[in-house]
């Protein structure tokens, strides 16, 4: 993971090392849950993208389950800050 | 107010609250502490707004008779305020913890509390309590973040953001997921991956409880550094370090498994997505974890292979444990889905409130099943672990050794290279066992049987020896007889290295040929004279003996035969030079796998220690006499033998066939003063059960053989004086290795067989030859003096089975093959074989063996041997055969008689087609038929309860007949919710709820109808108090009639709403209670248990029939008390003056009133003349009071006529109150008995009329209106009441 700045690659490149999977098996319009991602990942994932991107809310990560919805919460908090 | 089904994970949680109504257990709690300026009115807002916003906040729980459910409207809870200030830190912890231990009322709602607790200026404590019902530890964290901006909000006007999601959007998404098609793909995907699952098992090594009230826990840190080192592990591994620990807490738990594996629960959050992220509702689903464990594999490599699994898992989350658990069948009778749980929460969830420092606090995250172990922290930067069980499983001492253990084992496996090189236990659990316990160095010493025989012979030459029938040898006359024998053997050829068979029946010659070939240096080798065998003739030419010591005619082929008739009475030869320690003193065959049995030989040095040994441990010397009854192939006959020769006792040789023969025996110990005798467990049982046995006194007996039932020991110490000893030690350990005495207190099923004798070690080792924990089923390797020096002829085998020590490095340690486990104190508890191997009666049998002789036969394709159990627990010696072509069971039997001697014969043969297999295609021992399946299944129901469970079961499981004795209720198809439905049906059959536990724990049906008639005995039926079905907020005593017994209350107890029936029942049931001296004393005495069962408030009194002549003298008891006597109501009960001049009933007459106690007309039935016959004419009408216990059927009988004779005795006091009379007008049209009698014993009286007789008055018909008669409002009728007038009739 890292403190440089939040891009939807490095995204995706942290999803897949938590889901044990190739980032290329991500679509972008597939359920993380299908894929096997718990809460408790989503929680260790957002606590260190929020290093980078402090103010982002865990709670609407937890409301949708797409790479591209989460992308999205991102892109607005980056554009907000 | 709407009320909904409950969702299918609260089933699980409200049916498991539903076992314990007043548990805790699935309170979830936790204390949040504030440091800094709180403003109390603005979190007294936030709670009052959450509670608004949260539906389910105010629920409350109830249950129709279709199923529980939830309904909305119940208050929200409010922030409550107490104080502690002053409280240091643990007396702060005692209170919140007490105060989250406090059971919710789910039927009043809500299912959630706040307090908030003062502990000073600035500093308080908010402890938030939520029913697992309404919430997980998701939720906890959910409702604790949104009162912290509900309460920013207030304090200090920041925005309140978004509130909780509404209730309806979580059975919303269950809908949808009940009809989403992936659905049944995800069903199928789990059960694949749980077919072939076997048993589930527990580290506790028991079967599953529920979870108790609350649990053990222990909690310790990971030092820094071991965490950082599994973190970097894990890392290596390339998965998450959350998951590296999941897998290495799998491979710890593995460990306390029989068959090293282990399936843990792993708990999913299963809040992703929009319909479950912001729901206040449990959502955490447990799903089992086949965890794929690879001792030998490289660390990083098998968590690798670990961590795939669980993501796999994962994937498949969705699916709901409990609805896996009831598709498997797992569900009650002790069955699993998972064992431990596994839960590891990688953060540090700590709310951030406006304004204020906070720390968190769990205190208690729902039931705990079995156990669960949780990590807390973040990692890299530190670990706390918790272990927390069920104390119905686990001790708090066993809960912190598994604390200690798990980082023991979590600390090596930082650095360690395999699984397989991780220990058990800790480096002291692992120096206690195998060394301290092991402390046994004793000296003794380096001699000779024969040596010893000789300087015990030479003392006190004329005191006899050896007693058989009207033969006595004196201790001289043996010293000569077997020392000429010696001689003459010695001048055969035989001495030390050896051997000399001997097949003689028992007699004083057989002792005085066996210290013969001992004193002449050569090894004996017994063998059974009526054995004519091939296995016989066999072993005895694998022995090659020098000669035969027995009588003509038995006829080995081309060995010399010396029988007794031609033995030397003095010697005629030099004396031969005898032994060395080292040189074999015996050879003795015990079954083998392979289809031979095998010769263990025992060296003088091994039994020299055995026998000096017991010597000392239990004093025997000049004063005893040693019953010799074992026959001499069993290694038992060794101490028989030989103790009395070296110890100055005399020996008791027991006649040929006794040891078979119960009777015989105990006239025998009787008769010759016998103080030591043996006996096998199996045949111990059979010997207490001849009355010839009660009373006999001896000094010790010793069992050993097989495993001794703890009741077996209680039964020896009722019938006989002596002390018992539970002996244990196979034939290749010198006879017996371990001791205890068992004196009939212990607790288990059977008594421990203990600890290790002198010089001599005892190690249970796991299949890596690790020590187990404690607790933990293992298998014993012996070490030490007695070890035998090996299989005669057989090096491979012995190498096999006699390992090197691999604690003390050069010497060798025994496999015995047996499973046991050690308990605190070291002493160990036999359990079982590990192999093929069975006892039965106490002799040691080899599977394998009988298979191998039934192949040999040709009459069979395929054979597998073993013990079945009847139905009456007896064990039979079975074979399942696949017959070859044109055979059947007769004539494999047949030829079996010819191949095994007859303890090898089976005893059952039951033709298959084919074995069953198990998956990986081993034979399925479990899944063997039952021999006789056809009998066994057709077996009806009994009468009773059996035929009443059997209506029951069939109602309610939707079955077109009564189920069969052996049905499994969870198995046959009920649900929680079906055996919620039996316990409230058998309650209102018999009176008597079995509890959910009970069905849930004894699911088959005849098994459940014993439990349920030992029941009826024991606590519920005949005890001082029988609580009536029914519950509410008052209490009725009712008092029992003549009979003594309460139960003729239940249709009464049923009709009357909001009150609990609490019938007293004569203390007379109980033959030890001595008759009262009055009635006034009794009813001073149900006076006083009735204040204890009713501690405040008034006291309600109904009577029926002269209970009711007591319940009028236990409310002029509590008026005497000034305790408010509440309302008395007499069914038909009339003044003592009534009966003074009655006869008084003889004993067929108080017999037959257990008839009337049923609801049947004593006088329409006088052919019943003993209780036999009446409780058969209950039982043949399906009566529950038929499974009267006989002696309490005499109770009875004792108390109608100790009743009668005090109601003879007695006379009325005067009460103020009012009495309720209900009159059983038929009745009395012919003895002109009316209420007014009462008038002058009362303040006022009320009556009903019934038009029924007197046995009439407690049958269901009447129960109503007595009911409405009882409870209208006594208000109300004063009003009615004419002034002035004392009676008033309805």
């Amino acid at each position: 993971m890292t403190t440089a700045p939040l891009t939807r690659a490095q995204m995706r490149a942290d999803i897949a090392a938590q889901l044990g999977i190739d980032p290329e098996e991500i679509g972008g319009g597939d359920s993380l849950l299908d894929l096997g991602l718990d809460s408790v990942r989503l929680l260790k994932l957002v606590t260190a993208w929020e290093a980078a991107l402090p103010g982002l809310d865990y709670t609407r990560f937890v409301e949708v389950e797409t790479l591209d919805e989460w992308w999205d919460i991102v892109a607005e908090t980056q554009a907000r800050a | 107010m709407t009320a909904t089904p409950l969702l299918e994970e609260q089933l699980g949680v409200w049916y498991a609250q539903r076992l314990a109504p007043d548990s805790p257990a699935f309170n979830t709690g936790q204390v949040l502490f504030l440091e800094g300026r709180l403003d109390v009115a603005a979190l007294e807002r936030a709670v009052a707004m959450l509670g608004a916003e949260a539906e389910a906040l105010r629920l409350r729980f109830d249950e129709t008779p279709q199923r529980p459910c939830q309904i909305a409207g119940a208050p929200a809870p409010q922030l409550a305020h107490r104080s502690l200030e002053g409280a240091d830190d643990a007396a702060a912890m005692a209170a919140f913890e007490a105060e989250a231990r406090v059971p919710f009322d789910l039927a009043a709602g809500p299912a959630a509390a706040f307090t908030l607790w003062r502990l000073g200026p600035s500093r308080h404590a908010l402890t938030q309590k939520l029913h697992h019902l309404i919430a997980d530890g998701y939720a906890n964290l959910l409702v604790t973040n949104r009162l912290a901006a509900l309460y920013g909000a207030q304090a200090a006007g920041r925005d309140p953001g978004r509130p909780l999601a509404p209730l309806s959007r979580r059975a919303e998404a269950d809908a949808a997921w009940q009809a989403d098609p992936r659905r049944a793909a995800e069903r199928d995907w789990w059960h694949a991956r749980l077919d072939g699952m076997g048993a589930v098992g527990s580290p506790s090594g028991q079967e599953a409880r529920p979870a108790g009230p609350w649990f053990h826990r222990s909690e310790l840190a990971l030092p820094p550094g071991v965490s950082a080192r599994l973190c970097a592990l894990a890392e290596r591994a390339g998965i998450g370090w959350p998951d590296a620990l999941t897998a290495l807490c799998a491979a710890y738990l593995a460990r306390f498994s029989p068959d090293r594996d282990c399936v843990p629960g792993i708990p999913l959050m299963n809040r992703m997505g929009p319909k479950a992220a912001r729901v206040l509702a449990s959502l955490v689903n447990i799903l089992p974890w086949r965890a794929p464990l690879d001792p030998q594999a490289p660390l990083p490599d098998w968590l690798a292979a670990a961590g795939a699994d669980l993501a796999l898992l994962r994937r498949h989350g969705r699916y709901r444990g409990e609805s896996l658990r009831r598709e498997t069948g797992r569900l009650g009778g002790g069955r699993r889905l998972y064992g431990p749980l596994i839960n590891v929460l990688p953060f540090e969830p700590c709310p951030r409130i406006e304004g204020l420092d906070t720390r968190l606090e769990i205190l208690g995250a729902g039931a705990v099943e079995d156990m669960t172990i949780c990590f807390r922290g973040t990692g890299v930067a530190g670990l706390r672990l918790q272990v927390d069980t069920n104390p119905g499983l686990y001790c708090a001492a066993a809960t912190a050794a598994h604390a200690e253990r798990l980082r023991a084992f979590l600390t090596a496996a930082a650095g360690a290279e395999r699984l397989a090189d991780l220990p058990s236990l800790t480096p002291a659990e692992h120096r206690a066992h195998v060394e301290t316990r092991n402390r046994t160095a004793h000296p003794v010493p380096a001699t000779t049987l024969a040596a010893l025989i000789a300087q015990g012979l030479a003392e006190e030459p004329e005191r006899p020896a050896v007693v058989f029938g009207d033969t006595v040898l004196s201790r001289a006359e043996l010293d000569r007889r077997s020392l000429a024998l010696a001689a003459d053997l010695a001048a055969r050829g035989a001495g030390p290295g050896t051997r000399v068979a001997v097949a003689l029946p028992r007699s004083a010659d057989l002792i005085v040929a066996l210290l013969g070939v001992l004193r002449a240096g050569a090894a004996y080798v017994p063998l059974d004279p009526e054995d004519r065998s091939a296995r016989s003739r066999d072993m005895l030419e694998r022995a090659a003996p020098e000669l035969v010591l027995a009588e003509r005619g038995y006829a080995p082929d081309g060995l010399p035969v010396l029988s007794p008739a031609d033995w030397p009475a003095a010697p005629r030869q030099a004396l031969p030079a005898g032994p060395a320690p080292d040189d074999p003193a015996y050879l003795l065959y015990t079954s083998g796998s392979t289809g031979r049995p095998k010769g263990v030989v025992v060296s003088h040095d091994a039994i020299v220690n055995r026998l000096l040994w017991m010597r000392d441990a239990y004093a025997i010397g000049a004063g005893d006499r040693i019953l010799q009854k074992t026959p001499a192939t069993f290694d038992v006959s060794v101490w028989e033998f030989f103790l009395p020769a070296i110890s100055g006792a005399t020996l008791v040789v027991a006649p040929p066939g006794a040891h078979r023969d119960p009777r015989a025996l105990a006239g025998l110990i009787r008769q010759a003063g016998v103080t030591v005798a043996h006996f096998v467990p199996s045949m111990l049982a059979l010997f207490l059960d001849v009355p010839e046995a009660r009373g006999l006194r001896l000094r010790h007996v010793f069992a050993s053989g097989e495993a001794l039932p703890a009741d077996l020991a209680r039964a020896f110490h009722e019938r006989i004086a002596a002390r018992l000893h539970n002996l244990y030690g196979p034939t290749e350990a010198a006879v017996d290795v371990t001791f205890r005495e068992a004196t009939g207190t212990e607790t288990g099923a059977s008594v421990p067989i203990g600890r290790p004798v002198w010089n001599t070690r005892t190690y249970v080792l796991d299949d890596a030859l690790r020590p187990v924990p404690d607790g933990v089923p293992g298998r014993l390797f012996l070490a030490g003096r007695q070890l035998a020096q090996g299989y005669h002829g057989q090096p491979e085998l012995t190498a096999e089975r006699f390992l090197p020590d691999p604690f003390h490095p050069g010497e060798r340690m025994y496999d015995t093959g047996d499973i046991v486990t050690a308990d605190a104190t070291g002493a160990l508890t036999y359990l079982g074989r590990a192999d093929g191997q069975v006892k039965l009666n106490g002799v040691r049998i080899e599977t394998g063996e009988i298979e191998a002789a039934a192949l040999a036969t040709g009459t069979v394709r395929q054979a597998a041997a073993g013990l079945w159990q009847d139905a009456a627990g007896s064990a039979h010696l079975t074979l399942w055969a696949v017959p070859a072509p044109g055979e059947d069971a007769a004539s494999i039997r047949r030829a079996l008689t010819a191949a095994l001697p007859p303890l090898l014969q089976p005893g059952l043969v039951a033709c298959l087609d084919a074995l069953p297999l198990s998956p990986s295609g081993k034979l399925d021992r479990r899944a063997l038929p039952a021999p006789s399946r056809t009998v066994a299944a057709r077996r009806g129901l009994a009468a009773g309860t059996e035929t009443l469970l059997g209506r029951l079961y069939g109602e309610i499981l939707g079955l077109s007949d009564p189920a069969g004795p052996r049905t499994d209720f969870f198995a046959a198809g009920g649900d929680s919710l079906a055996a919620m439905r039996l316990c409230l049906a058998i309650e209102t059959e018999t009176g008597r709820d079995p509890g959910l536990g009970t069905l849930i724990e004894t699911p088959v049906l005849s098994d459940l109808a014993r439990r349920l008639d030992r029941q009826a005995a024991a606590d519920h039926g005949l005890g001082p108090v029988l609580r009536l079905p029914g519950a509410g907020p008052g209490t009725v005593i009712a008092v029992h009639p003549a009979g003594g017994l309460g139960w003729c209350y239940r249709a009464l107890a049923r009709e009357l709403p909001g009150l609990r029936v609490i019938a007293l029942q004569s203390p007379l049931l109980d033959p030890g209670r001595p008759d009262p001296q009055s009635l006034s004393q009794l009813a001073a005495d149900y006076a006083d248990l009735a204040e204890d069962l009713v501690p405040e408030g008034p006291v309600s009194l109904i009577g029926w029939s002269l209970g009711g002549i007591i319940a009028h003298a236990m409310a002029a008891e509590f008026e005497a008390r000034g305790r408010d006597p509440g309302r008395l109501c007499l069914l038909d009960a009339y003044p003592s003056e009534c009966w003074r001049n009655e006869p008084e009933p003889d004993d067929g007459a108080a017999l037959r009133a257990i008839l009337a106690v049923a609801g049947f007309d004593p006088e329409a039935h006088r052919d019943l003349q003993d209780v036999a016959a009446v409780l058969g004419f209950l039982a043949a009408r399906g009566h529950p009071l038929a499974a009267l216990p006989p002696q309490a059927a005499a109770g009875v009988i004792r108390a109608v006529r100790a009743t009668n004779r005090l109601v003879r005795g007695h006379r009325e006091p005067v009460i103020r109150g009012t009495v309720r009379h209900v009159h059983a007008r038929l009745e009395h049209l012919r003895t002109g008995f009316a209420p007014d009698l009462w008038l002058p014993y009362c303040g006022r009286l009320e009556t009903l009329s019934l038009e029924c007789h007197h046995r009439e008055m407690i049958a269901p018909a009447q129960a109503s209106r007595i009911a409405s008669f009882f409870s209208a409002p006594a208000t109300h009728r004063e009003a009615q009441l004419q002034t002035g007038h004392k009676i008033r009739t309805y």
